[in-house]
Order: structure tokens, then C-alpha cells, then sequence
């Protein structure tokens, strides 16, 4: 009879107490996707960039993990240690990113929804906003970006997403009033629908 | 007395404008649709692994050697004060059992007190 999945708690406890690698693994394995898609989220896109960050992600908790005290989730405390180590990597790339974006997303002129895509189905409308959405997710800037990632689409209250961001409650709710509305005029073309 | 002042909301805690309902709708679906992927592993976990510095093992040798080290340290003591370890050993069965007991009975006990510690040590020292 196959055993049943541990938790989060027991495996983090194999691996602190006696180094379990197999535990660690099993971590790993969990959360790879959610740690992943998130960064992707971040990174405007970037696979390749996102997955060294989640690399470096999954490195420092196995550093880290005997200071991890089960206050907040396992998840929480993840994606907190990727937000950390995007932004720290944004900050080193500042110049780059900045040109990536003029050859990008940046004309400032909002998104036009797209006569295809306002005649067609539902199904066709939704992707193409949600993809609009993913371009005009790209000119919010990083605190801005990493607020709605965390609470919208990490589904995190606002008190987790200021743990992760590492900020007051105050601030996270400000950035996501201001990504809102940066959206909000980038996608104008959806609103008159 | 309680306040009737009301404390005014904070601007952010304001509820949002109907009129932005589709962008709320579409950050929703947006977040929807983002948890419910999910990315195969395709070899990202043993990437992770390769990564992690290697374990920091103890030389396989070096649990023995204590082992044999506290057993030669209790050997030197019986042999260096055998009258001092039958005597202390003969009080503590006296105490234990409260009449005085045979030189046979302590060596019994002896034997006992050998094999729990031998066992207690495996135990102890076994690999996982």
C-alpha cells in the first residue's frame, strides 16, 4: 500500500533535521510549478530568465530552510525568497531590461483590442485579452507588477503579499491602485466594449 | 461611551468603481488561469539537485572509532579499579533491592547492564 503524501512541515523537518535530500527533492517537485509560473509573471515572459531565478529560488531555501519557522506557508515563504531574488536581478539588469522594453511593449499608445477579436467568440475575446493583458502587464513597473502577481495571481490577501513583498499593507494596496489604473488606460479599448 | 465618529476609509479600501468591473473581471480570470497551469517538472528538480552543494557526510569510520573509543574507556576503568566497580555496583543493587547479593548476582547484573548498553548503542549507531 503506497504511504500517504507528507506535508509540507514533515518533509521541511527531514531535511533540516537529517539533510534528506529525497525530501528536499519532494519539495522541489511540489512547488516548481507555482515558483515557476510565478517568475514567469514577473519576468514579463522570460522562461529562460525565470527559470534561473527559480534555480536560485529553490538553492537559497535549501540554504535557508532551518530558519524558515512555519509562521507564514511554505509557499508564502517561496515566493517571497523568487520575489527577492527577481528584483534583485531587475535591479542588476535595470539597463537592459529597460532597453528589451523600448523594443517591446513601451509605445505608450494603448492596446487596441482588435476588430477580430471583439467579432469573435468569447473563448477568442478572452485569450486575446488575456494576452493584451500579459503585454500591458509588462510597462507596470516592478513593485506595481509584482503587487498584482502576488494578490491576483497567487490569490494572496493583501497582508501575505505585503510579507512577500516585504513592505506595509499601506504600500502593496497604493501599487495595485496604480497598476490598476495604469491598466486600466493601456487597455481602454477593452473597457468600451 | 462609545464613539459614534466613524473613521474614514482609507482611499485604497474604497470600493472600486463599477465602471473598472472588467478590468477587476479580467485581473480575476487572468489569476485564474495562471493557477490553474502548470508546468511539467521536465528536469527542473534534478537541475535543483545537482546544484545543492554536496552533502557534508561524517568519514563512514569515524561512528565506530567513538563507539571503540567509549568502550575501551569503560574497560580501562574496570580494569584500573576492579575492587572500586564491584563495590559500586554491589551499593547499587543493595539500594535497588535493599538486601546484600551474591558475587554470582552481580555478575549477572553486569552482564544485564553489558548487553543494554550494547544494545542501546546499536540502536544508537544503526544506518537509517
Amino acid at each position: 500500500m503506497p504511504e500517504p503524501p507528507q506535508s509540507d512541515a514533515e518533509l521541511i523537518a527531514r531535511v533540516v533535521v537529517r539533510d534528506d535530500r529525497h525530501a528536499f527533492s519532494e519539495l522541489v517537485r511540489r512547488h516548481q510549478s507555482a515558483v515557476r509560473t510565478t517568475l514567469r509573471r514577473l519576468t514579463s515572459g522570460n522562461h529562460a530568465l525565470a527559470d534561473d531565478l527559480a534555480q536560485e529560488t529553490f538553492m537559497l531555501a535549501y540554504r535557508n530552510l532551518a530558519s524558515f519557522r512555519q509562521e507564514a506557508k511554505f509557499s508564502t515563504w517561496l515566493y517571497r525568497i523568487a520575489t527577492n531574488a527577481w528584483l534583485a536581478d531587475a535591479r542588476k539588469r535595470k539597463e537592459e531590461l529597460l532597453g528589451d522594453r523600448d523594443g517591446d511593449v513601451t509605445d505608450d499608445a494603448p492596446v487596441d483590442s482588435g476588430d477580430d477579436a471583439h467579432a469573435g467568440s468569447n473563448v477568442e475575446r478572452s485569450a486575446s485579452l488575456s494576452m493584451d493583458m500579459a503585454r500591458a502587464m509588462a510597462v507596470l513597473s516592478d513593485a506595481e507588477r509584482a503587487a498584482i502577481v502576488q494578490c491576483y495571481h497567487n490569490d494572496l490577501s493583501h497582508e501575505e503579499a505585503a510579507q512577500v513583498l516585504n513592505c506595509p499593507v499601506g504600500t502593496v494596496k497604493t501599487h495595485i491602485l496604480r497598476a490598476k489604473q495604469k491598466l486600466k488606460s493601456r487597455l481602454a479599448a477593452w473597457a468600451r466594449d | 461611551m462609545g464613539s459614534r465618529l466613524t473613521a474614514m476609509p482609507h482611499m485604497n479600501d474604497l470600493p472600486p468603481d463599477p465602471a473598472d468591473d472588467w478590468l477587476e473581471s479580467a485581473l480575476k480570470a487572468a489569476g485564474e488561469a495562471h493557477r490553474a497551469e502548470y508546468l511539467d517538472d521536465a528536469g527542473f528538480t534534478a537541475k535543483v539537485m545537482g546544484a545543492l552543494p554536496a552533502p557534508t557526510a561524517l568519514p563512514a569510520w569515524r561512528r565506530p572509532a567513538l563507539a571503540l573509543l567509549w568502550a575501551l574507556l569503560g574497560l580501562c576503568i574496570a580494569f584500573a579499579l576492579p575492587g572500586f566497580v564491584v563495590d559500586v555496583v554491589r551499593d547499587i543493587l543493595r539500594v535497588v533491592l535493599g538486601q546484600s547479593v551474591s558475587l554470582a548476582g552481580i555478575g549477572a547484573a553486569v552482564v544485564a547492564m553489558i548487553i543494554t548498553a550494547w544494545t542501546a548503542a546499536a540502536f544508537v549507531l544503526r544506518d537509517d
